[in-house]
């Protein structure tokens, strides 16, 4: 009897705390409300729902009141903006396409918009940019899909290499032209500062070891007709692999610890003052003076040079804004874009952000502005700046982490570069067979 | 609440000797009613009750059934690309997603050992890790045993991803606690050691990680047992001269029998599916494929893949295998009729 009533007991308690679990497992979900306007102009009453991404400006609700203002004083209609997280924007996209729940318009990574593109979800906005000109062209090779455009160009980054002007100068370094050197300035740094990391090597960044493949020549998968094959695994590819995993297997310019590192470490470590030089993406630098004023003056940032001279192309990446095809809304939701990405609009929201705009003239006008922070990515951007296989299929090899699991694996010693890059190869051109 | 008739009749327990056989002591075969309205057979209006039962089965049905049966047909579907999933369904493929997760090396070789050694490690650990802290409060006054149970209520009340970053500060190589130990005791080079790229090191994190998180749960449902634990039983085994690990094998545990059974139940249901304290750790989203187990594996082969079908097929194997490893621990941690 004891056991019974125990049992009964136990059981409520165990099903309470149960339930309890999944209930705080379900997640929440969003409403747009209609919000009535007695404005007579056509998007009266209308409410937009859009999604942009969390953080790319560290403080958008200003810029965000404005856009509302303005749209609202052209059209009547409102805007709802929602942030969502880039770590997990793709899988909400997903989700939302799975329930049919998707925004009006969004900020989709230049790298997804083919892959939506493909799936029939994002509206054909050909029609509507006749005149393509005046945007940043890698954004609109990226934003294209059999011809017809998708992704309306806003705003791209790119990675070049950030460095500490302090020691440089003490130790007689001059920014390096080339790929040897980058690796002397590094060895200079380790013989004198043993306390710091001259070079680290993060070993989940992909877009940090894409311009030792592009630099050597390398490419990451070429088209051949209607297939994509990967060629990690040609000559070209395997050297720069090879260089870049050298700096920090054969001549210590790492640490192990940067193995396991993304790019948000590398730059937390840099903050902290242990790193010398670092691949680091274009709207890094304010935030690392935001965090650390102490280095204020002490960074610098060079393009990344190329094997034996020139510069190694980096990958360019952004953000597109994309129309959604199940909108009822498409006309409104193309103002709103047209709105977005206006020379006033974008321009602000570049330099909010310290990213660089989608139009070109917009991004002459950063690189002609003679700061030592943001010229040499501009430069990087303009004459050095490369995409990833504009696939739908791509954004597959990105989830499966393909390119990372095969730097690790380098890194930790599990395999050698040869093995490992047979390896990805294969599993790339896999992938991408789609 | 009202206690249920079952518990609340029956004769007591004969105090020498009949600890061991109490299994047959009681029940509703046995004694009178002792309370004669509680004896009304309340199912006279069979309606009323599966009224009161609507709400309960509708939201149950809702969340639990209707998931259930879209995941199974899911996982006989072509549910690849956001095309078949924008139109919310796929072709009929048969076993064809079976087939893919099943005939996979990575799952042989990789993914099902991570997952079963992890789970059994974890399960054990926290069961006796639990079991150990609610022996430890049982014997505390109660002040200081509320502020212990407090202080162990943290461990649980830190969500996972939370818990996960602690752990990952812990184990960072070169700066992390563990690290700067290690090295200060030359166990490592200054340097420091990757921990997370070695398997067996990455998981014996993840261990320390899903029990610390686990055990303050078990902890309490075993304190609570623990409590409920008559008093005579145990003055009638001290008097029989047995000493304090006697009476928690010959008294303690088999009364405890059905607690034990709910938590390692839990916990094994729990820690099969492990995803967050695996996938946030370095390396543990899919960039080092050694230390893949069935939750990240599922989500980096399915769900980053967009193939649904074969990702529901994975939860379809899952869900089975737990049930199957569940109804043989109810078998064999219960004679028959134990459990009701």
């Amino acid at each position: 009897m004891f056991s019974r009533r125990l049992s009964t007991r136990l059981a409520t308690i165990a099903l309470a705390s149960a339930t309890a679990f999944t209930l705080a497992g379900c997640g929440e979900d969003t409403t747009s409300g209609e919000s009535g306007s007695n404005n007579s102009q056509s998007g009266a009453g209308k409410t937009l729902t859009v999604w942009i991404m969390e953080g790319t400006n560290p403080d958008a609700t200003p810029f965000f009141e404005k856009v509302k203002t303005d749209f609202k004083a052209q059209t009547g209609a409102d805007v709802d903006i929602q942030f969502v997280p880039w770590a997990n924007a793709h899988d909400k996209f997903v989700n939302a396409v799975g329930g049919g729940e998707t925004p009006d318009v969004a900020e989709v990574g230049t790298t997804w918009t083919p892959e939506f593109a493909d799936a029939g979800i994002l509206a054909d906005l050909s029609d509507r940019v006749k005149d393509k000109d005046p945007l940043v062209d890698s954004l609109v090779t990226a934003g294209e899909l059999d011809g017809k455009l998708y992704g309306m160009p806003w705003y791209a980054g790119v990675r070049s290499i950030v460095y500490r002007t302090d020691v440089f100068e003490e130790l007689g370094i001059e920014p390096p032209t080339n790929w040897d050197e980058l690796l002397a300035a590094g060895q200079k740094i380790k013989a004198s500062k043993p306390d710091m990391i001259p070079f680290p090597v993060a070993g989940d960044s992909t877009f940090g070891l894409l311009p030792f493949v592009w630099g050597a020549d390398g490419e990451v998968a070429e088209q051949d007709g209607d297939a994509w094959k990967s060629t990690l695994d040609s000559e070209q590819a395997r050297e720069g692999i090879q260089f870049y995993t050298d700096m920090a297997l054969k001549h210590g310019l790492s640490t192990p610890a940067a193995t396991t590192w993304k790019e948000t470490n590398l730059r937390d470590e840099f903050v902290k003052g242990t790193v010398a030089m670092m691949i680091s993406g274009s709207w890094t630098p304010k935030s690392i003076l935001q965090k650390a004023p102490q280095l204020d003056g002490k960074i610098g940032a060079f393009s990344i040079p190329g094997q034996d001279g020139g510069l190694s192309r980096s990958f360019v990446g952004g953000s597109h804004l994309a129309v959604f095809d199940n909108t009822d809304e498409k006309d409104l939701s193309w103002k709103f874009v047209e709105l977005m990405t206006s020379e006033s609009f974008a321009g602000d929201w570049a330099s909010q952000s310290s990213f660089f705009p989608g139009i070109e003239s917009l991004l002459e006008k950063a690189m002609a502005k003679d700061d030592p922070l943001v010229s040499p990515f501009a430069v990087q951007m303009k004459d050095a700046g490369e995409t990833v296989p504009v696939t739908p299929a791509w954004g597959k090899v990105e989830a499966k982490k393909t390119i990372g699991a095969m730097l690790q694996a380098i890194l930790s010693g599990s395999k050698s570069v040869e093995q490992a890059t047979a390896d990805a190869a294969a599993e790339m051109t896999d992938t991408l067979k789609g | 609440m009202t206690e249920p008739v079952a518990a609340s009749i029956g004769t007591p327990p004969a105090t020498t000797g009949g600890v061991l056989d109490r299994v047959e002591v009681g029940g509703t075969r046995g004694g009178p009613p002792t309370r004669r309205r509680r004896a009304r057979p309340p199912q006279r209006n069979p309606l009323r009750a599966w009224l009161l039962l609507a709400p309960a089965l509708l939201v149950l049905g809702g969340l639990l059934l209707l998931p259930l049966v879209r995941v199974t047909t899911m996982s006989f579907e072509d549910m690849s690309g956001l095309r078949a999933l924008a139109r919310g369904e796929g072709d009929f493929v048969g076993l064809d997603n079976y087939r893919e997760v099943l005939g996979s090396r990575q799952l042989w070789l990789t993914v099902l050992p991570n997952t079963v050694v992890v789970a059994i490690l974890c399960v054990v650990l926290t069961v006796v890790v639990g079991t150990l802290a609610a022996l430890l409060l049982e014997s505390l006054r109660p002040r200081t045993r509320a502020l212990v149970t407090m202080a162990i209520l943290t461990a649980w009340a830190v969500p996972a991803v939370t818990g996960t970053y602690i752990w990952i500060w812990i184990f960072n190589p070169g700066d992390g606690l563990v690290s700067e130990a290690a090295q200060a005791l030359g166990l490592v080079d200054p340097g420091g050691e990757n921990w997370f790229t070695n398997r067996y090191a990455f998981f014996a994190i993840v261990v320390i990680n899903v029990v610390h998180h686990g055990y303050p749960f078990v902890a309490l449902t075993v304190l609570a047992g623990l409590l409920t634990v008559p008093a005579e039983l145990t003055e009638a085994a001290v008097l029989d001269g047995a000493g304090a690990w006697r009476r928690f094998w010959s008294v303690t545990v088999p009364l405890l029998r059905p607690v034990f059974a709910v938590v390692t139940i839990l916990s094994t249901i729990w820690d099969f599916k492990v995803f967050t304290q695996v996938f946030l750790m370095p390396g543990g989203d899919g960039a080092n494929r050694e230390v893949l187990n069935l939750g990240t594996w599922s989500y980096v082969e399915a769900f980053g893949q967009i193939e649904y079908g074969i990702g529901s097929a994975i939860a379809v194997v899952l869900t089975i295998t737990l049930l199957l490893i569940t109804s043989v621990y109810l078998r064999t941690l219960f004679r028959e009729g134990e459990l009701t």
